[in-house]
């Protein structure tokens, strides 16, 4: 049985870390409050980019701008969104995981694949990989990002999509569903689709100034950036939910640690005590006789 | 009529008002109720809005937008944009010292990344400034 002493100092261990944990569970927590209310809060900007989209692709041919252009998929660009720091539980392994599947499906499908890498996470496993060429990487992204961070990001997409060095974007991402469901998501960004907005259509006698080809230009660059930030927000809302679990597991992990150290090292005193009794009333019994 | 002034960030204005201005590609708008169907692309500058008629100047309000697309239907405009500061929360001070900063940037940018970045930020802060400056004109009369 281990000593006493040595007990002592793992529950002194065990007990700090399990400090850390508890505020790293609270931080988690209120950072994840945060995260989401921003997700709510973009949510109108992606609807109404996407009415106002649905409403012009009744006054104008959308199929022949540049961001809506179907080719046949030679090349796809991957954009990866995982988090800068580690303790996210399966957070940023879930998302390596599907990125990995990707590039699989990518290389039987005989698709070149390039990469944007946004966190420190996404940009290690990609830097390794052979089969895809990193075209950015983009980390500490701040706690909340305000859409300004993204232009860079947007501007080499737009251009290797309209420039055909690429032929789809796809984004890589962790989806908030719920407190209790993350899953890890990829969403085609280009070509832009008209998916589940189609029907409408209805202010087709708004004039459109300057020109209907300028507006289109500009709501689909915006429904295009909007649908990167709420990926990116939902992302971060995912990775603070998965933090603070995983703390929260590590915080009870502990706990159970302590108890059990504590518990063996009541044991080892307790033993300890009764030996030194059992040794005096053996030299005290050793002196009577 | 309705107007929604609507950011990545959320929904800044949701509210009746009476008289917008509104900078557009196609040179500076003025929108009342009734006015005819328009899509249009807003660049960046100042939304004047006033809320009701006959609201004297010193009443109105003003913010501080990007570039981003306007809807304006019978009953409603909708302002879709990736930024927009209301007049009253912007510190012209800071907003100086800020756009100095840009331009500073700007002329030290090594990189074309990093001019672009450099130029937007000075055209940001130019707007800032400027909607503090009509703000100030207006509630000084």
């Amino acid at each position: 049985m281990a000593s006493t002493q040595v007990l002592k100092s793992r529950i002194r261990s065990v007990k700090s870390t399990k400090q850390i944990t508890k505020a790293m569970q609270l931080v988690a927590a209120s950072k994840m409050r945060r995260a989401q209310d921003a997700t709510k809060a973009s949510a109108p900007y992606t609807q109404a980019a996407r009415e106002l989209l649905a409403s012009i692709s009744g006054h104008t041919s959308v199929a022949h701008h540049p961001l809506f252009e179907k080719r046949a998929v030679k090349t796809r660009l991957l954009i990866v969104i995982a988090s800068d720091k580690g303790l996210a539980g399966a957070y940023n392994s879930n998302v390596v995981k599907l990125y990995a599947e990707q590039l699989i499906q990518d290389d039987k499908a005989g698709v070149k694949n390039a990469t944007i890498a946004i966190g420190r996470k996404a940009a290690q496993f990609a830097s390794r990989i052979k089969d895809t060429q990193v075209l950015g990487v983009y980390q500490d992204l701040p706690d909340r990002p305000d859409g300004s961070e993204l232009s860079a990001i947007l501007d080499s997409v737009r251009t290797q999509f309209t420039s055909g060095s690429v032929d789809a974007v796809d984004i890589i991402y962790t989806n908030f569903i719920s407190t209790v469901a993350q899953v890890p998501t990829v969403q085609r960004i280009l070509p832009a689709g008209l998916d589940a907005t189609e029907q409408t259509g209805t202010s087709g006698d708004a004039t459109y100034e300057p020109s209907s080809e300028e507006v289109l230009d500009n709501i689909a660059y915006r429904l295009v950036e909007a649908q990167i930030f709420q990926a990116l927000l939902d992302s971060r809302a995912s990775e603070y939910m998965m933090r603070m679990v995983a703390m929260k597991n590590a915080t009870d992990n502990a706990n159970d640690l302590v108890d059990d150290l504590t518990l063996e090292m009541n044991k080892a005193r307790q033993g300890a005590i009764t030996q030194e009794l059992a040794e005096i009333s053996g030299g005290v019994e050793a002196l009577n006789e | 009529m309705q107007l929604q002034l609507i950011t990545l960030l959320g929904v800044k204005l949701d509210t009746e008002v009476y008289e917008l201005l509104i900078p557009t590609l196609a040179g500076e708008i003025g929108v009342f109720p009734g006015h005819e169907p328009l899509v249009s692309v807003a660049v960046p500058g100042a939304i004047m809005v006033r809320y009701k008629k006959g609201d004297a100047d010193k009443d109105l309000e003003y913010f501080a937008i990007s570039g981003g697309v306007v809807e304006v239907s019978q009953t409603k405009v909708r302002i879709l944009v990736d930024e927009a500061e209301h007049g009253d929360d912007i510190i012209e001070a800071e907003s100086k010292a800020a756009l100095a900063r840009a331009i500073e940037m700007r002329d030290k940018a090594k990189d074309q990344v990093e001019l672009e970045r450099a130029h937007e930020l000075v055209d940001r802060h130019t707007v800032r400034l400027k909607v503090a400056g009509l703000r100030r004109r207006h509630h000084r009369q």
